[in-house]
């Protein structure tokens, strides 16, 4: 049984420049018991995820809506009030991101720890702090932790008082933010045995939320692959981890360095993607190295490329002359110095095809034809990947029916 | 500006009392609170009526400088000498052939200071049947002359005083008479426009004795002699003398003879009451409005702000001086028109800037994602760390509001019955104390609002130091 089920959720901040679709239509679920690891690079909305679960909204939000069910019932629904009172830390708590700063720097830990039980239970004080200084125990802190203040803690003591505080009052379900990326090797060890042999204990399910895959397949029963505010792969880790099925999944699992291992890691070319105003069609095309001409590739994006490799001289000798974008899938080059249109057009047909490996938007070159003196490129129409699968699901055109391509 | 430092309240007042400053305005503000404590043991008596009633001073010099005035000056000012009734040695005989009874008082006094005496003031009470009796007043002096000051018939029955002043601006007529013709039948003293009793009686005997400028001290035992001539055998007579030295007690007295300490001392409760109080309320409801509206924002945010710059440009002085023209207000009532015009202001903006910072820390976030209420957060989170930031705007308020307060009673606009130190530099101002040298009724009041200023400017510093990472030393 799901202890914690999304669909369709969708969270947006509003923004001058536009609206950061940090959450877009995520779906996925988690199992009673279980783990779910979501990964992802820098940036990409896991920490929004998790504050769109626990309705922690700033001011700027733009949208906001969904389906978050929890135990079965869908939690979108209940009021401010009911939700701050029945589902934030006993329904769902949280670890969050750079536990050096969640806590509060002038009160001692043990009253921070104990404070959620008074909130929610009206617990006395000595009753309250009582169960703090268990919760503080089974973590493993030594007890004059209780009346230190958090500045007098190390960040692997400040990260388990964190993990205890999430715990006080037996929640079903703990989202972990980033809970050892501050720190070194050795206590995120720890910290990952800990949360282990809690989650064994208590029977807690996990989100986990990392930015590596490494440390993720410590913990995950099912992983969650983020980018650009969606989930692109999802599945229990023995599927994903041995045979990925998205491309960016297979780039992320290339890039984690291997201890004696003589292959180097190969990072991923490109920066990720603006939030704003994404890539079309499939968000990681303009960094995928299997992408094709459904892909996504627009006629301004197409221009700007044609124009990064005029500006680093690598048009490999062909003259791409100045692009004027006429629609989303059409745009006109014009030959310089008087060149003929004709022979500029199988210049340009033949460098296309030549080079579409390694600049892969050439793929999506449908039609190269002359045109009032210039010559009009159109693109293939792309193609919106959806998710694919049963267990192991992902979204990647490749993934359809009848293998590489269509056609 | 960079977060927060974070310190509760303890550590900040443990860290604020370790600097240099926070040291010596801690020892400065205890030194004020001695003060207070002293007032009650100084001046065990109602200190606001009594400094109102002029005749609760009368046996003091007027403006008297310090005792310690001596050591700007060569030689001893004369301290007040004062002949109490009981001091008086009385023979009283009762003629019944005539019916008369005679009394005679009569005491002696060593006048050793090497200045000429303030003024002298007979009192004299007396009892009597029907007819006043006949009193006369002598001066004995070291070289065996003797002075009638005064020949009367004193109409006041006991308890009222007669009291006969002899000094140049008042004096009984027939006294500079009679100081005149003996001066100048018995010494061929050269006579002048405006002699001086009280130099006169004491130079010795010569040309220039009537001459105030060049007459000299003559030093040693007088005598003060009275007799009367009553017409019953119940009548009776008492005297007290008064030779008025030039100086009085630590701190003077001023045109009305009041002692100077006592208005000091009781300025320093009055300002540290109006200060603290003032600053206290003012700064902690700034606070509490600040920090509303720094952590729920919007509509609340807006309309906190506005305020804020409404009351930041209405100007409290004037208003407080129209208000004081027109209602003569109480120092409370002053408290309470100042509080009202400051619910929002200058610190509610100071505040709100920390807290949008403190808003922004994980901390927060995490109190809100187990649940606690906004309202909460604010008092278990977001006051503990303003807190520091308040004790230190506190101590730089009480200043500004000692100020206030004097300034007000300088202009005359304070309250009208308690002495403070702003009044009696207002009170100093209107009798000319600047061009008449009265130094010490204008230095020693200032003295204690700068003290106190002082005080509380260092212990603000002292915080600032502890809580402004800048001027943290290493
Ligand atoms: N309050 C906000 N207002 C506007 N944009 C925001 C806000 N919070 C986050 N974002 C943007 O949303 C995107 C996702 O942010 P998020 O913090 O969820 O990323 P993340 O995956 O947790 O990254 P990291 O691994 O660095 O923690 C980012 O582009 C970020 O700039
Ligand atoms: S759809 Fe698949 S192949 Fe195409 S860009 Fe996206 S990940 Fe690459
Ligand atoms: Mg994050």
């Amino acid at each position: 049984m799901a202890i914690l089920e999304l669909e369709h959720l969708n969270f947006h901040y509003r923004t001058l420049r536009g609206a950061v679709r940090a959450v877009d239509d995520i779906s996925f679920e988690v199992e009673k018991g279980h783990t779910l690891a979501i990964v992802g690079e820098s940036g990409c909305g896991k920490t929004s995820t998790a504050a769109a679960i626990l309705r922690l909204l700033p001011k700027n939000v733009a949208r906001y809506d969904g389906i978050v069910r929890l135990d079965g019932k869908n939690v979108m629904e209940l009021s401010d009030e009911e939700f701050r009172k029945t589902v934030r830390w006993q329904g769902i708590s949280m670890v969050f991101q750079g536990a050096m700063n969640a806590l509060n720097p002038t009160a001692r830990v043990g009253k921070q720890v104990a404070e959620p039980l008074q909130i929610h239970f009206d617990a006395e004080k000595e009753e309250a702090m009582a169960r703090a200084s268990e919760s503080l125990r089974s973590v493993g802190l030594p007890e004059y932790v209780e009346r230190s203040y958090p500045h007098e803690l190390s960040g692997g003591m400040k990260q388990r008082v964190v993990i205890a505080m999430a715990l006080i009052l037996r929640p079903g379900l703990v989202i972990l933010d980033e809970p050892t990326s501050a720190l070194d090797v050795m206590t995120q060890t720890n910290i990952i045995n800990l949360l282990k042999r809690l989650k064994k204990e208590e029977e807690l399910s996990y989100i986990f939320i990392t930015h590596d895959l490494a440390l993720a397949s410590e913990l995950a029963d099912e992983v969650g692959i983020m980018y650009a505010g969606q989930i692109r792969e999802i599945g229990p880790s023995e599927y994903v981890y041995p045979s990925p099925k998205h491309p960016y999944t297979k780039a992320l699992l290339k890039s984690v360095p291997i201890l004696r291992s003589s292959e180097s890691p190969i990072s991923i070319p490109g920066v990720p993607p603006d939030l704003i105003e994404s890539p079309f069609a499939c968000r990681f095309h303009p960094r995928c190295s299997v992408s094709f001409e459904e892909c996504g590739w627009s006629a301004q994006e197409f221009a700007d490329i044609l124009e990064r490799l005029r500006a680093s001289g690598e048009d490999g000798g062909v003259r791409w002359g100045e692009a004027e974008v006429e629609d989303d899938l059409t745009l006109v080059l014009k030959p310089e110095d008087g060149m003929d249109p004709v022979t500029y057009r199988k210049a340009l047909e033949e460098a296309f095809h030549e080079q579409e490996e390694s600049t892969r938007a050439f793929k999506a070159v449908t039609k190269v034809e002359v045109r009032d003196g210039g010559v009009a490129v159109t693109l293939h129409e792309a193609t919106t990947p959806y998710m694919i699968g049963e267990a192991h699901r992902a979204a990647c055109l490749l993934l359809r029916k009848g293998g590489e391509k269509d056609g | 500006m960079a977060a927060p430092p974070a310190l509760g309240i303890v550590a900040t007042l443990k860290d604020a009392f370790r600097t240099v400053p926070g040291i010596v305005g801690g020892g400065m503000l205890v030194a004020l609170l001695a003060m207070v404590v002293i007032v009650p043991i100084y001046a065990p008596f109602d200190v606001v009526s009594t400094w109102g009633d002029v005749s609760a001073w009368v046996d003091n010099p007027r403006l008297a400088g310090p005792e310690w005035s001596d050591i700007f000056v060569p030689g001893t000012l004369p301290r007040t000498i004062t002949i109490q009734p009981e001091d008086f040695r009385k023979t009283k005989v009762v003629s019944e052939t005539f019916g008369i009874t005679t009394i005679v008082l009569r005491s002696t006094f060593d006048f050793s200071a090497d200045y000429f005496p303030g003024e002298l003031t007979f009192r004299l009470f007396t009892t009597f049947k029907d007819i006043t009796p006949l009193v006369s007043v002598q001066l004995e002096r070291p070289d065996g002359e003797t002075v009638e000051l005064l020949r009367t018939t004193p109409e006041n029955q006991a308890p009222t005083a007669n009291s006969y002043p002899f000094s140049q601006t008042i004096t009984v007529p027939e006294t500079l008479r009679n100081i005149r013709a003996w001066a100048t039948s018995n010494f061929n003293a050269t006579d002048v426009a405006f002699p001086k009793p009280e130099v006169t009686l004491f130079a010795e005997g010569g040309e220039d004795m009537l001459d105030p400028h060049r007459a000299r001290l003559m030093r040693g035992e007088y005598g003060i002699r009275v007799i009367a001539v009553a017409f019953d055998s119940e009548d009776n007579i008492d005297g007290r003398f008064l030779v008025f030295g030039r100086v009085f007690g630590l701190a003077g007295t001023d045109h009305l003879r009041r002692d100077l300490l006592t208005g000091i001392l009781w300025g320093a409760p009055v300002a540290l009451a109006f200060g603290t109080v003032a600053a206290l309320i003012v700064i902690l409801t700034q606070t509490v409005f600040g920090a509303i509206s720094g952590w729920y924002g919007g509509r609340t945010d807006e309309a906190v702000q506005r305020a804020s710059d409404f009351f930041l440009i209405i100007p409290i002085l004037p208003i407080l001086i129209l208000i004081s023209i027109f209602y003569r207000p109480s120092i409370w009532a002053i408290l309470f028109v100042v509080v009202a015009f400051s619910l929002v202001g200058g610190t509610s903006k100071v505040i709100r800037s920390i807290v949008l910072q403190v808003k922004q820390e994980q901390y927060v976030e995490s109190a809100t994602s187990y649940g606690a209420s906004k309202i909460r957060i604010l008092f278990k989170h977001i006051f503990p760390r303003v807190m520091p930031y308040t004790f230190a705007l506190i101590a730089l308020a009480v200043p500004a509001y000692i100020f206030l307060e004097a300034s007000l009673a300088f202009l005359g606009l304070g309250d009208p019955v308690l002495p403070t130190w702003g009044s009696l530099l207002g009170t100093a101002y209107n009798n000319n104390a600047m061009f008449n040298g009265f130094w010490w009724w204008i230095a020693l009041p200032s003295a204690g609002i700068i003290f106190a200023t002082v005080a509380f400017a260092l212990l603000g510093y002292s915080f600032d130091k502890v809580l402004n990472p800048r001027l943290r030393e290493q």
